[in-house]
């Protein structure tokens, strides 16, 4: 019954006119900069080429701001996974529809905060003498000082609990309405097989969900990347360099520390050619 | 044994669930109270929960300029980047969702894929091109920049929902004589509101919430309000708790105030199949 319509031409293409020219200008353009090598101190500048990538891959801070990267990446989206798969699969099990609800509601507010205000909040709740995180610490040990955030070791886990903390328990949300899109018969069949109920969520239910599980988890990765506001707040990269991710390392070298905007743009391009890729293979993948 | 286990998983399992409730709400709760006492009741060692409230601390952050301007901003900036999203991504999404062509693959996956790139890798080189044309550090230059993100978040969602309006509703309107157009504005958007406001509210505290490239597109005009409660914290360790824990409280109210619109959007994406 459809008959031919402008509709699809004017409606798609202002829009995505003005999506390719916002997307495509700074992205070119920051590959030219890339190439140049200018600084915020100046306006002059002169093409350079390829001679801050060659810089770049000679740089110890920089390969070390490389595995921060991965390994926040790694830590952030493991543990959200397993938090909402474990949240998810306990809310579904031993929580009444009213309750559920509730839980549900409680689990979103921690994503909808801005990264700001959640970095400060544990901010305060990781301070070693009045924070109320390590009050039962201080409490337990007789006022032993913990201090979270300023230990090499621990930092990035402090950080990345905020992560979690703002994604895990939204994810849970989710895993819980998609185990409830589940039809019951599959389940019901499994426990008259007298399985375990950890089993039937081990073999039936989550094998069904593999599919949405795995987008869930790409989102994760593509939201992960958003790092910087976490660490700009809570640790600036330190202790030493020990949460410096390539954002943040990018961001002090173009605008703290030295005004090298050609420099940190060349960090941003390999970025940007690295998630571009991996990305479009996972998600080619998770479609295919 | 068995049933005896059973009930202590149960109880274990709901001890977890209300542990993970109360974490997930406590620390913001405790920051609100905090907002609410005098310096010297929140530097103790002893975490105080009886205390005189004083409102001075918000009182201070709504009466300092910076934080009011940085409001004013926030607001503009976001209202506009949003306005722009729903007017140019919502009948893009129809487009998409409804008349299929052979791109419309790739134009999902080109919007999504806008999500990859770097918050760095886009901020840089704006803040480069908006120095040359002397727009940095001016709302108008955030708003475009945010309207990139609206656009694409607002279409990526909005397209689903309207792929869930029943196509029945549809072809009986044009069999009523409504063009396409009309059939867009009277069928499909009333249809699809629900989702819709959640796909909107949703890019609203996405652009409330951004934090990087308001810190590298402004430096001292068009600051967002982020931006300024992070400023607070950097006068080092002197500056009262109780007003950095306010700041952090006014920084978060807007984005809360989406809690039932969002949570209403979430039910209607993953509606239980009926069997």
């Amino acid at each position: 019954m459809r008959r031919r319509s402008s509709l699809p031409v004017t409606f798609l293409v202002p829009t995505l006119a003005i999506l390719l020219v916002l997307s495509m200008v700074p992205t070119l353009y920051a590959i030219v900069i890339a190439l140049q090598n200018r600084e915020l101190s100046s306006s002059d500048y002169s093409w350079v080429w390829l001679s801050n990538f060659i810089d770049l891959f000679l740089d110890r801070r920089f390969l070390n701001a490389v595995w921060v990267s991965v390994k926040w990446e790694i830590v952030t989206v493991v543990a959200t996974m397993v938090v909402a798969i474990g949240l998810g699969v306990l809310m579904f099990e031993v929580a009444s529809p009213r309750l559920r609800n509730i839980y549900c509601l409680l689990f979103i507010i921690p994503v909808l905060l801005p990264r700001v205000s959640a970095a400060f909040v544990w901010k305060f709740a990781y301070h070693p003498l009045y924070g109320i995180a390590t009050y039962p610490y201080r409490l337990i040990t007789g006022g032993l000082i913990f201090d979270p955030l300023s230990k090499p070791s621990t930092a990035l886990f402090a950080v990345a609990s905020v992560d979690v903390w703002q994604w895990g328990l939204f994810f849970a949300v989710i895993v819980l309405k998609l185990l409830e899109t589940l039809p019951p018969q599959p389940i019901e069949a499994a426990r008259l097989d007298h399985a375990r109920r950890w089993q039937i969520h081990a073999y039936v239910t989550l094998p069904m969900l593999k599919a949405p599980l795995i987008s869930l988890m790409f989102v994760k990765m593509i939201e992960s990347l958003r790092s910087f506001d976490l660490i700009y707040v809570m640790t600036r990269g330190g202790p030493g360099v020990a949460t410096e991710t390539l954002d943040m390392y990018a961001f002090s070298q173009g605008f703290i520390e030295s005004g090298k905007v050609s420099y940190a743009s060349a960090m941003a391009v390999l970025m940007m050619i690295a998630t571009v890729i991996t990305f479009t293979m996972l998600w080619k993948r998770v479609q295919a | 044994m068995r049933p005896y286990r059973i009930r202590l998983g149960r109880l274990v399992g709901k001890t977890i669930l209300a542990l993970a409730g109360f974490v997930a709400v406590f620390p913001l709760a405790w920051t609100a109270l905090n907002s609410l006492k005098n310096n010297v009741d929140i530097i103790t060692r002893v975490p105080r929960l009886v205390f005189t409230p004083t409102f001075d601390n918000i009182a201070y952050i709504l009466g300092r300029d910076s934080v009011m301007t940085g409001l004013y901003n926030s607001v503009v900036a976001c209202g506009c980047a949003v306005l722009i999203g729903v007017v140019l991504g919502l009948p893009a999404a129809y487009a998409v969702a409804r008349y299929p062509n052979r791109f419309a693959g790739d134009i999902q996956f080109f919007v999504l894929s806008l999500r990859f790139l770097p918050p760095v890798a886009v901020a840089i080189p704006l803040m480069v091109i908006w120095l040359q044309i002397g727009l940095y550090d001016t709302l108008p230059a955030l708003i475009v920049t945010y309207s990139l993100l609206t656009i694409s978040v607002i279409m990526w969602l909005a397209i689903p929902a309207f792929q869930s309006v029943p196509k029945e509703i549809e072809e009986a309107a044009f069999v009523d004589g409504y063009g396409a157009y009309s059939v867009f504005w009277r069928i499909a958007l009333p249809v699809a509101a629900r989702s819709l406001i959640g796909a909107v509210a949703f890019s609203f505290v996405l652009v409330w919430n951004e934090f990087l490239i308001a810190l590298m597109l402004s430096s001292s005009n068009a600051k967002t309000l982020p931006i300024v409660a992070s400023e607070l914290s950097q006068q080092g360790m002197n500056v009262p708790w109780g007003i950095l824990n306010a700041s952090v409280v006014l920084l978060s109210l807007p984005p809360l105030l989406f809690l039932g619109v969002l949570s209403g959007f979430l039910n209607s994406v993953f509606r239980p199949k009926k069997t």
